[in-house]
C-alpha cells in the first residue's frame, strides 16, 4: 500500500497533466461543430478498427459470463422441451381415453395410477380412486389397449388392482380369429401362458386373445394380447405365449369398468360346486 | 508560493483581458498571425513552478480564453496545459531558463507544441491542408509570440535591482 502511494506521488505530475487533458478532450467532445464531427468520426473509425481487431482476442470473462447465461437457457429450454413433450404425451394419450370413452358402452370411472411393482410374481398397481367413486372388489381394470388386471381391493379413495402378471389373476379368454378357448395366468417368470389349449387348436402368432363371455369377471371381448409364440406343453396341450396388449411399463391412467360379477350365476356355481 | 497563488491568476486575468481586447493591435492580421501573451505567461509559470503548477495555471487559462472565445470550448486548455507541462521541464535551481536567451527557446518550443496542438486540431474537417497549417499559422504564431517574449527579457529582475539599489 505504501509502495502504491510512492509510485502515485512519483507520478502525481503526469496523473494531473492526465486528469487536465480528459478534462480539456471533454469539454472539446462536448462542442457541435464542424472540426469537432470530423474528429468524433476519426476517433470512432479508429477506435472501432482497433476494437474489431480486439474481439479476435477471447474475452474469458465474458466469454465465463456468456457461458454461464447460455447454461442457463439451456437448462430453461431443456425443462421447457420437456414439459412440451409431456403436455404432447398426455394429450395423446387422453384423446385415445375419450375415444374410448366413447366407445365403450359400459360406465366406468377413470384413475391415475399412484403406485405399482413389475417385478414380482404377485404385481398389483395403486389408483386413486376408491369406494368413494363407486370401485369395488372384482371389478376389471382397462385401457385403451385392453385388460390391465381387476381390483382386489378398496379404500375410500384409492384402490389395488391385480395386474395380469399377477399369478393369482386367471381369466377366461379366447381367440377372437378362431375362437379357442382358454386360461390365462401368469407363470411367475416373464410370461403370460394361455393354458388349456389342445395340441390340436388353430393358434397362430399374431392372433389376437380376448375376454370369453365364459367368464363371469370380465365382460366378454376385452383385448388381452396378442399370441406371440406357440409350442408344445406335453402330449396332449400346447404352450401358448401372450404378450399383454397393456404395456405396464408406461402404464399411467385406467378405467375401472363398473361391471361385477352376476351375483345369481356366481351363487349357482359356487352352489353346484359345493354339492359335488 | 501562497502569494503566487494569488499573483499568478491575477497576472494571468490582465493578460487574457489584454489578450481579447487589445491584441489587434499587434496582430498581423493580413496574414493571420497573431501573438499569444497569455501562453507567455503560462511557459512562465511553468518554468517557475514546475510541470503541476504549468499544466493546472494553462488548463485554467486556456479553459478561460476559450469560454471567452465561444467558438471551440476546450481546445485551448488542452494547448495551454500540455505546453505549461512541457515548460515544466525546465524548471531549474537559479531559474537558468528564465533568463537570457533560453526562455526564448523554452518559448518557442513550448508555443509550437501550443500552436500545433491548437490549429492542428483546429484545422481538422477543414480543406486547409497539413503542411498549409503548419507554415501558415502553427510556425508564424510561435516565432511571432516567441518575438513578444522577448519583452520579459527587458523586464529587470528582482534581484538585478537588489543588486543596482546595493551598489
Amino acid at each position: 500500500m505504501k509502495r502504491i502511494g510512492l509510485v502515485i506521488l512519483d507520478l502525481k505530475e503526469y496523473i494531473i497533466l492526465t486528469v487536465l487533458i480528459i478534462f480539456s478532450l471533454y469539454f472539446i467532445f462536448s462542442n457541435d461543430n464542424s472540426q469537432i464531427r470530423f474528429l468524433r468520426a476519426v476517433a470512432i473509425g479508429t477506435f472501432g478498427t482497433v476494437q474489431s481487431g480486439l474481439t479476435a482476442i477471447p474475452n474469458v470473462f465474458e466469454l465465463q459470463q456468456e457461458n454461464k447465461l447460455l447454461r442457463e437457457t439451456n437448462i430453461k429450454l431443456a425443462n421447457e422441451i420437456s414439459n412440451l413433450k409431456e403436455s404432447k404425451l398426455e394429450n395423446i394419450r387422453l384423446t385415445k381415453l375419450l375415444n374410448f370413452r366413447e366407445e365403450n358402452k359400459l360406465s366406468f370411472v377413470s384413475g391415475r395410477i399412484v403406485n405399482k411393482s413389475l417385478v414380482q410374481t404377485r404385481n398389483t398397481i395403486t389408483i386413486n380412486a376408491g369406494e368413494a367413486d363407486s370401485v369395488f372388489i372384482n371389478m376389471p381394470v382397462v385401457t385403451v389397449e385392453g385388460l390391465a388386471g381387476r381390483i382386489v381391493s378398496t379404500g375410500r379413495n384409492y384402490s389395488i388392482a391385480n395386474i395380469l402378471y399377477n399369478k393369482d389373476m386367471r381369466i377366461t379368454v379366447k381367440s377372437q380369429r378362431t375362437r379357442i378357448d382358454g386360461i390365462l395366468m401368469y407363470d411367475g417368470l416373464q410370461n403370460l401362458i394361455m393354458t388349456n389349449v389342445l395340441k390340436s387348436a388353430d393358434l397362430t402368432a399374431g392372433d389376437l386373445i380376448i375376454t370369453s363371455e365364459y367368464s363371469n369377471l370380465f365382460p366378454p371381448g376385452i383385448p388381452v394380447g396378442t399370441v406371440t409364440e406357440t409350442g408344445n406343453l406335453d402330449n396332449l396341450f400346447k404352450k401358448v405365449v401372450i404378450t399383454p396388449a397393456v404395456n405396464f411399463q408406461t402404464l399411467e391412467e385406467v378405467f375401472i369398468l363398473k361391471h361385477l360379477p352376476d351375483k345369481d350365476r356366481a351363487d349357482l356355481e359356487n352352489s353346484y360346486q359345493k354339492k359335488k | 508560493m501562497r502569494f503566487n497563488i494569488i499573483k499568478y491568476p491575477i497576472i494571468l486575468l490582465a493578460l487574457i483581458l489584454l489578450q481579447k481586447s487589445f491584441i489587434s493591435v499587434i496582430a498581423l492580421s493580413k496574414l493571420n498571425i497573431t501573438p499569444d501573451i497569455v501562453l507567455i505567461a503560462v511557459i512562465y509559470i511553468g518554468i517557475k513552478e514546475g510541470k503541476i503548477g504549468g499544466s493546472v495555471y494553462g488548463f485554467f487559462a486556456g479553459l478561460l480564453l476559450d469560454i471567452l472565445s465561444g467558438s471551440f470550448v476546450g481546445l485551448l486548455a488542452l494547448a495551454y496545459t500540455v505546453s505549461g507541462f512541457v515548460a515544466g521541464f525546465f524548471k531549474t535551481e537559479g531559474d537558468r531558463f528564465l533568463s537570457k536567451y533560453n526562455f526564448l527557446l523554452v518559448t518557442f518550443i513550448c508555443s509550437l507544441i501550443s500552436c500545433f496542438l491548437y490549429y492542428g486540431l483546429y484545422s481538422r474537417g477543414t480543406s486547409t491542408g497539413f503542411a498549409d497549417v503548419m507554415l501558415l499559422y502553427v510556425f508564424t504564431s510561435a516565432t511571432y509570440t516567441t518575438l513578444i517574449s522577448m519583452v520579459i527579457l527587458v523586464i529587470p529582475k528582482r534581484k538585478t535591482l537588489e543588486r543596482g539599489f546595493t551598489d
